[in-house]
């Protein structure tokens, strides 16, 4: 680090209006950053703590363990101020809601604080797979389907960006987390080389220039829409996929079953159990999707998915 | 003999179904392990004639008895070299081979080096269950430090391998780890080592549930498998952070692939031209 | 048909050539076309001879590791259809064994060259010595049947390599060519062009539905014909104990059975593997059983004692294992002693005294890495003649 480093009480005195870091003294800032395993929501947090950590602030950041595979949620708190004591944001309390997914930033904007938190969105969707409610390939998605002019308009502060196509236009689809932390640096008013430094030290290093200009880029925009500049226009809902028709039969082979509990257990809808005698049975045939989990980690192959296409007349006979 | 390929893959049509049920222990992962293998052989659509399993001794070496394909059940830690032999002399073959943690890093060990060196077309599959599974549950190679076994009865404290660093520094063509937690990814990884044109690692980590489960009480075998997913570190995610955030040692994914020449073409291309060379 | 491989043509009528070199050429001759070795004195020329000359006639060579894996290796490639081969020495054949008793327990045909040199451990690896006769027996784990061969010089070593593969191919067995340094390393004039009057042997293989086909049922001889990856039959090969069908089994019926089989698959097929070489048994009073360099110099012997007037005999075995009793207790029937010279501390002599009885029958040992001399042989044969 070089030059000195304002105080945090410096820092947070020369916050301004409409940030909400003038109370830091008293009360943590609070960031919340949302998206899908491997979007980067986790970089973005350690960025975010250690930088408050080296302005000399007290630092909390939790996130959640075991979830970070690819398209499963992911969250961070991250809170700083004097003196923090929970590492968890409380409902309506955040300052700041970054989040890397749409679908994601919406589902946590309850967190936001009502008067005064700025919500920062990147437009990419992601339909994750536990965000459908019902799991049936070709289903309906239980994706929302809000504009983001609605959802603007929902919070006191809020600016949606189309982070992922600047970030692949500089080359690496990675760097879309950076460009929202350079949109959130704006808000934040730590020294904007500070960002910089702690990016170059913390990113892999072939990547840093493309890491820095993500951020600068992302810092420019926000300065730019708060100038009044007009939001990207609407983001695409996904479209509804056709519901496809076809009937799930679950195939068992009793005799190769050994009642191991591993297709009851990591089955998404609970709907296999074993029986009096411990093998499988379908406990609950209208629950199951035919997603295939349990065929797929039944050790012994006691299990066959299969996906039977419904012929038009066949309701008609029945 | 080939199964329609454009069919859905349904493992039965790829076992030997008069062998099943197989021998493994209740929520062994070494099964789920097999479905991985034969999944990406159904995707590859490889001829189950052209189809060559050498598997070594170890409860992941009994695999082979069960697929319905030319399968060698050899000696303990030499299904590589095994392999070598059959690979040189009918390079028509697709070889894979099956191997344990202890078959091949601990008396396979030299073996492995040498294969991952000469890089010939061969598959290998290193099931890790972190233990010698077949012979009661003795401490492994990849056996992690503090874990219980009948020979490190106060816990284990001999330093254990990274099997893919070794594969790797020792030239293998591809190298790639996943866990059977995991199986459409696991497929794919074992697709792409099996199309890869030389020596091809690949290390599974697999669940021991019913030996070293049960000695460190690491819980039932669906318990076993969500704990697999603690211990990772998918390639996608180290690159995005240098430093993880979970105890999480083991990178999995595709960790290295190199398009060194492969012994078999280098030899016979070099055979060729010595016989044109004789009068 | 000609079975004299093309890679010898054109050669001229007589060649200086050493044992080794002529095991080699023995090799290519009898359709090896596979070769998996670790370097080791004094066998190392077999393989340096391979590795330049498999290629060209569409083979492959390789070196590696260890032996472990050489001879791994060989029964892989052997497994894959093609006709294999390995050499070495004391020190790797004993790495050789673990895998020589999987051949032997899965009936996979191979060819093993053991050049015998001093010992125990690295010993002396530029001497002679016969110290593997036991080994080459009964080296590995298990009862299991083996072939050993045993050739005295460079042109029988090229007759019993050929033959070596056609016993393995033709039994299904791992076959050992045993023989010592100085037979691999002197140098003799042979003609090799010669046109054997018998067909090599090809493997026997499956023919018939894959569905009926069991790799390990007994057949008319025994022995089970083999199947070739990709034929269609898609088997299992165990060093298990398996049933007929290939797969593990250790039911005791099934064991017996198959067990019985493999014992016996070479006891029943005698009169083809038995091979042995005598020189005036007819009338001699005493015979003198050797293998290798140490038979040269009992031939020798023998004349030396008829010299003076001691009727002397040589019985060698070519065949060495399974030892041939029959044709060595007619040999030594009008026999008043048995003289068993022996580079070793006293290995072929036992299994002499096996057969014959303790009593007329003695050794001369020598394991110093010294041959044995005709006339310290023949002081002995003619010293036991006169003590009998
Ligand atoms: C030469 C030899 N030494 C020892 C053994 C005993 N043995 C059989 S399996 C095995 C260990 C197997 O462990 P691993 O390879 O990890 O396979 P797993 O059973 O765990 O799948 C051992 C030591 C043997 N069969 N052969
Ligand atoms: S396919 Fe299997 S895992 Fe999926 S919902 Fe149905 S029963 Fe459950
Ligand atoms: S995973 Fe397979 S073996 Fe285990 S309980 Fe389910 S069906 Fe049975
Ligand atoms: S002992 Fe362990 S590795 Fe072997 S079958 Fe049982 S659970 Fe699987
Ligand atoms: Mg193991």
């Amino acid at each position: 680090m070089s030059g000195p480093s304002p105080t945090a009480s410096e820092l947070a005195k020369a916050m301004p209006a409409p940030s909400t870091l003038a109370a830091a003294e008293q009360q943590p800032v609070n960031v919340l950053v949302v998206g899908v395993g491997g979007q980067g929501v986790i970089m973005v947090s350690k960025l975010i703590a250690l930088l408050a950590q080296q302005q000399g602030f007290e630092v909390k950041q939790s996130e959640v363990h075991g979830m970070a595979k690819r398209g499963g949620a992911v969250f961070s708190h991250v809170r700083f101020g004097e003196r923090v004591w929970s590492p968890t944001i409380p409902l309506g309390e955040a300052d700041f809601l970054i989040a890397l997914e749409w679908a994601e930033g919406l589902r946590w904007l309850n967190y936001l604080k009502p008067d005064t938190g700025v919500f920062i969105c990147d437009t990419k969707q992601i339909v994750p797979p536990f965000s459908c409610r019902d799991r049936r390939p070709g289903a309906a998605l239980g994706y929302v389907r809000e504009t983001v002019d609605e959802v603007i308009a929902k919070v006191a502060e809020g600016y949606a960006i189309d982070a992922t196509h600047m970030a692949e236009q500089l080359g690496n689809d990675r760097v879309a987390n950076v460009v929202l932390l350079g949109a959130l640096s704006a808000a934040l008013k730590f020294p904007a080389s500070q960002w910089e430094e702690i990016i170059a030290d913390f990113v892999p290093k072939k990547t840093v220039g493309v890491n820095i200009e993500a951020l600068r880029q992302g810092r420019r925009w926000i300065e730019e829409a708060r100038k009044g500049l007009p939001h990207p226009s609407t983001v695409p809902t996904p479209a509804m996929p056709v519901h496809a028709d076809y009937r799930v039969r679950l195939e068992i082979t009793p005799e190769w079953c050994k009642s191991c509990d591993i297709c009851v257990k990591m089955c998404p809808e609970r709907c296999l159990r074993l029986n009096a005698e411990r093998i499988v049975e379908l406990a609950s045939p209208e629950k199951c999707t035919g997603c295939r989990m349990c065929e797929w980690l039944c050790p012994d192959f006691a299990l066959r998915v299969h996906l039977d296409p419904v012929r038009a007349t066949e309701g008609a006979v029945r | 003999m080939l199964v329609d390929q454009t069919a859905e893959f349904d493992v039965r049509d790829y076992l030997r179904k008069e062998m099943m049920p197989h021998f493994l222990c209740p929520g062994c992962g070494h099964g789920i392990a097999l479905r991985a293998l034969l999944w990406a052989i159904h995707d590859l659509g490889i001829d189950k004639d052209k189809l060559a399993v050498v598997s070594g001794i170890g409860c992941a070496g009994r695999l082979s008895a069960y697929i319905d394909a030319n399968t060698f059940h050899v000696t303990h830690g030499r299904p590589l070299a095994f392999a070598t032999g059959l690979a040189l002399a009918r390079p028509d073959l697709q070889v894979v081979v099956i191997s344990g943690d202890g078959d091949c890093l601990a008396i396979g060990g030299n073996h492995l080096i040498h294969a991952c060196r000469r890089n010939l077309n061969l598959t290998c599959l290193m099931l890790n269950n972190e233990v010698y599974g077949m012979t009661g549950g003795q401490v492994s190679p990849t056996t992690p430090e503090t874990l219980l076994t009948t020979t490190t009865p106060r816990g284990n404290t001999e330093p254990h391998f990274d099997a893919c660093a070794l594969a790797a520094a020792a030239g293998a063509g591809f190298v790639g780890r996943e866990v059977t937690r995991h199986v459409p990814k696991l497929k794919e990884l074992i697709r792409e080592g099996l199309s890869h044109p030389g020596f091809a690692f690949i290390e599974v980590l697999s669940d021991c549930t019913e030996i070293l489960g049960r000695k460190n009480d690491l819980g039932s075998s669906p318990e076993m498998m969500l704990r697999q997913k603690s211990e990772l570190r998918p390639t996608a995610y180290r690159d995005t952070v240098d430093m993880p955030f979970r105890p999480n040692h083991l990178p999995t994914g595709i960790l290295a692939r190199n398009d060194r020449p492969e012994y078999g073409t280098s030899y016979r291309r070099a055979a060729a031209a010595a016989r044109e060379a004789k009068p | 048909m000609n079975a004299i491989d093309p890679a010898l043509a054109g050669r001229p009528a007589a060649t200086l050539m050493s044992g080794n070199q002529a095991c080699a050429l023995g090799a290519i001759a009898g359709g090896c076309r596979f070769f998996a070795g670790y370097p080791i004195t004094p066998s190392s020329e077999i393989a340096e001879r391979l590795a330049r000359s498999l290629p060209e006639v569409g083979g492959v060579f390789v070196q590696m590791e260890d032996e472990i894996a050489s001879m791994a290796a060989v029964i892989g490639a052997s497994m894959g259809g093609v006709k294999s081969m390995t050499a070495t020495s004391g020190p790797g054949f004993s790495l050789k064994q673990e895998n020589l008793g999987y051949a032997a327990g899965a009936e996979i045909p191979c060819v093993i060259v053991n050049v015998m040199r001093g010992g125990p451990s690295t010993g002396m690896p530029t001497r002679p010595a016969q110290a593997d006769i036991m080994q080459s027996r009964w080296g590995s784990h298990g009862d299991y049947p083996i072939i050993v061969l045993t050739p005295w010089s460079v042109r029988e070593i090229f007759d019993e390599t050929i033959r070596a593969f056609d016993l393995a191919e033709r039994f299904r067995t791992p076959v050992v060519l045993l023989y010592d340094q100085v037979v691999a390393q002197l140098s003799e004039t042979v003609v090799l062009d010669v046109v054997r009057d018998t067909a090599l042997v090809e493997r026997k293989w499956a023919s018939g539905p894959p569905a009926d086909y069991k790799p390990y049922a007994a057949g008319a001889d025994g022995i089970p014909p083999m199947v070739r990856p990709g034929a269609g039959y898609r088997t299992h090969t165990t060093g298990l104990t398996h049933s007929e069908n290939g797969f593990p089994t250790q039911n005791p019926e099934a064991v017996t059975r198959n067990l019985s089989r493999l014992f016996s698959k070479l006891d029943l097929n005698r009169e083809a593997i038995d091979a042995w070489h005598t020189l005036g048994c007819d009338d001699a009073e005493v015979v003198i059983v050797a293998i290798g360099i140490t038979a040269r110099a009992a031939s020798r012997a023998v004349e030396l004692c008829r010299a003076q007037g001691v009727r002397a005999g040589l019985f060698r075995p070519k065949t060495l294992w399974p030892f041939p009793e029959d044709a060595l207790r007619a040999a030594t029937a009008n026999a008043r002693a048995v003289l068993v010279p022996e580079l070793n501390a006293g290995q072929l002599s036992r299994e002499v005294q096996r057969i014959l009885g303790g009593a007329k029958v003695d050794g001369l040992f020598r394991f110093n890495g010294e041959p044995l001399l005709p006339s310290e042989i023949a002081a002995r044969a003619a010293a036991l003649v006169k003590g009998a």
